[in-house]
């Protein structure tokens, strides 16, 4: 019988069966469109909205994590529905990721969803991170003979440092950085609002403005020069992104570079990029440079490992593996490559991992496990929760 | 207070560190916000039209037992995070937990850009601490932010 394999994310939901090859994104909210006075979009359903201008959003997740329940298990009725996954929960294992250090009460908030409501046969709870690790070490891991793994979780809500030693999580060393995707979607729309365009009521739109020119700069001072020239100066950093209207438009893109500059055909609106293609990701690397006082990802990634004794630091530097869905931008990897190469105290062979999809990888490790010989040791049945309670997971979850 | 502001005028004004760290601690709450507008068709009770998976699968959890509304889950376990975070320090002081693994400050130095433009700067404007890079930021800062939307 296949798994359900959950991974439960603020942003989106990563979720199919053990035999699926991928798994269904199904973003893990719930849209209102002004041009739809009749009917919520639950999910992925948002991509039947042909006008998406200034959708308003309800979430089940705050700050990275659950705490709207009610609204978590709308989004799930659908997903489990038979339009989606077609679930028989009765004869379903399923595993689930959450967050790190989850609060109590939103424990017994899955456990209770999962077992009470949906009655699934069997529960396994663990988190992307270690699922990732699990997927490391039985592939790329495997050859190096490693038995440590720094995971780092860059998603939506914030980012994770996450040191494993032999496929254990070591808790009182995980660090978290609230900076991740919505932070950034946010600066950017708040900047593009004061400079351009008022767009704050548009987040839909401008995470893809994000997604589509957004970039971690590799050089910062040198990208800051470059984007102080002029246009015709060589400028080759500026970029101009033709907005939707929603009729003939149906969604924005990056004008070809040979027309950047040139004026705007009638129909077009466009927005211009220069520097905020790169001092907006670069958050994740100084907070400190909107007021968060927190480190950033590269002075973070060296801190933890540098907490570490000297043999075990070396298989860190070694095996730095980045998942989540704000990793996706052009420049990630080659950026932290380069601070921690800079930063390490030792001289170790720094290796950075970057999966050839970061927002899907935890699913899949999730998936593996699910098939490793040992799995059934990592589930808790239904009846066993029912005796023991949110106890029944104490020494086997490490969240 | 408006009649107030009007008599003063805004070179004579400056903002002492608390209206400096609402001003901060209010941009670092957007940075977290899922919403800027309210809510379209707010009156309208859409949450009726959405299928249940009972409903909808035959096959969903043994028809005997009775769903919960959602209004149990809602009293249930509806709580502000930071409700969530304060209780849990109160319960366990040492950690690891939510407040233990927040990450530290920076040790490299603070960088500063400018609130208009957004390149390197290196000037603070006197009344409201904000940064910028050239006269002709300052003046755009001040006839857009400077002291607007000060309470
Ligand atoms: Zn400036
Ligand atoms: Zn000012």
């Amino acid at each position: 019988m296949p798994k359900l394999i959950l991974d439960n994310g603020g942003y989106s939901i990563k979720a199919g069966f053990s035999t699926a090859e991928k798994p269904r994104l199904i973003p893990n909210c719930i849209s209102k469109a002004r041009s739809e006075r009749r009917r919520p979009f639950i999910g992925d359903q948002i991509d039947d909205c042909r006008d998406t201008s200034g959708l308003f959003f309800i979430l089940p997740f705050q700050k990275g994590y659950m705490v709207n329940a009610d609204t978590q298990k709308t989004i799930w009725d659908y997903c489990f529905g038979k339009d989606v996954l077609d679930v028989t929960p009765t004869e379903t294992d399923i595993v689930i990721t959450e967050p790190h250090f989850n609060f109590k009460t939103l424990q017994e908030a899955v456990c209770e969803l999962l077992f009470e409501e949906y009655e699934f046969r069997s529960l396994c709870r663990t988190s992307s991170s270690t699922s990732a690790d699990y997927y490391y070490s039985i592939t790329e891991g495997i050859q190096k003979k490693t038995s440590c793994t720094l995971v780092v979780d860059c998603g939506y809500s914030f980012t994770h440092i996450v040191p494993y030693v032999n496929g254990v999580k070591v808790t009182e060393s995980v660090r978290r950085i609230d900076v991740g995707g919505k932070a950034l979607t946010n600066h950017l729309k708040e900047i593009i609002s004061y400079r351009q365009l008022h767009v704050l009521d548009e987040t839909y739109l401008i995470n893809q403005v994000k997604e589509d020119v957004c970039y971690v700069s590799t050089d910062f001072s040198q990208d800051v020069e470059v984007s102080k020239k002029k246009l015709s100066e060589n400028n080759t950093i500026v970029r101009e992104y033709v907005l939707p209207d929603y009729s003939s438009i149906r969604r924005g893109y990056i004008r070809k570079l040979e027309e950047t500059g040139k004026r705007a055909k009638d129909n077009e609106q466009i927005l211009r990029l220069n520097n905020e293609r790169f001092t907006v990701p670069e958050l994740l690397f100084h907070p400190s440079d909107v007021g968060i006082p927190q480190m950033g990802i590269s002075e973070a990634i060296v801190t933890v490992i540098e907490s570490f004794p000297e043999p075990i630091k070396h298989h860190f530097y070694d095996n730095i593996v980045l998942i989540g869905g704000t990793s996706c931008f052009p420049g990630f990897k080659e950026r932290i490559l380069h601070d921690v190469r800079r930063d390490a105290s030792i001289y170790a062979d720094t290796n950075v991992f970057l999966p050839t999809n970061p927002t899907f990888y935890a699913w899949e490790g999730a998936k593996k496990f699910s098939q490793d010989a040992e799995f059934s040791k990592y589930t808790v049945s239904r009846n066993t929760y029912n005796e023991k309670g949110l106890n029944a997971f104490a020494k086997i979850c490490d969240i | 207070m408006a009649q107030r502001e009007h008599r003063i005028t805004s070179s004579a004004r400056i903002l002492d560190a608390a209206a400096r760290y609402r001003r901060q601690k209010k941009a670092l709450e957007a940075l977290e916000q899922d919403n800027f507008h309210d809510e379209p068709h707010a009156d309208l009770v859409m949450s009726k039209k959405v299928p249940k998976f009972q409903e909808s699968n035959e096959k969903g959890p043994t028809k005997k037992k009775k769903q919960r509304s959602s209004e149990y889950f809602k009293l249930k376990f509806r709580k502000a995070i930071n409700t969530l975070i304060e209780e849990e320090q109160l319960e366990n002081v040492e950690g690891p937990n939510y407040s233990t693994a927040g990450a530290p400050p920076s040790k490299l130095p603070p960088r500063s850009f400018c609130t208009v433009c957004g390149f390197p700067s290196s000037y603070n404007c006197i009344p409201c601490g904000g940064k910028y890079c050239s006269l002709k930021c300052l003046k755009t800062h001040q006839d857009t932010r400077c002291l607007k939307w000060t309470a």
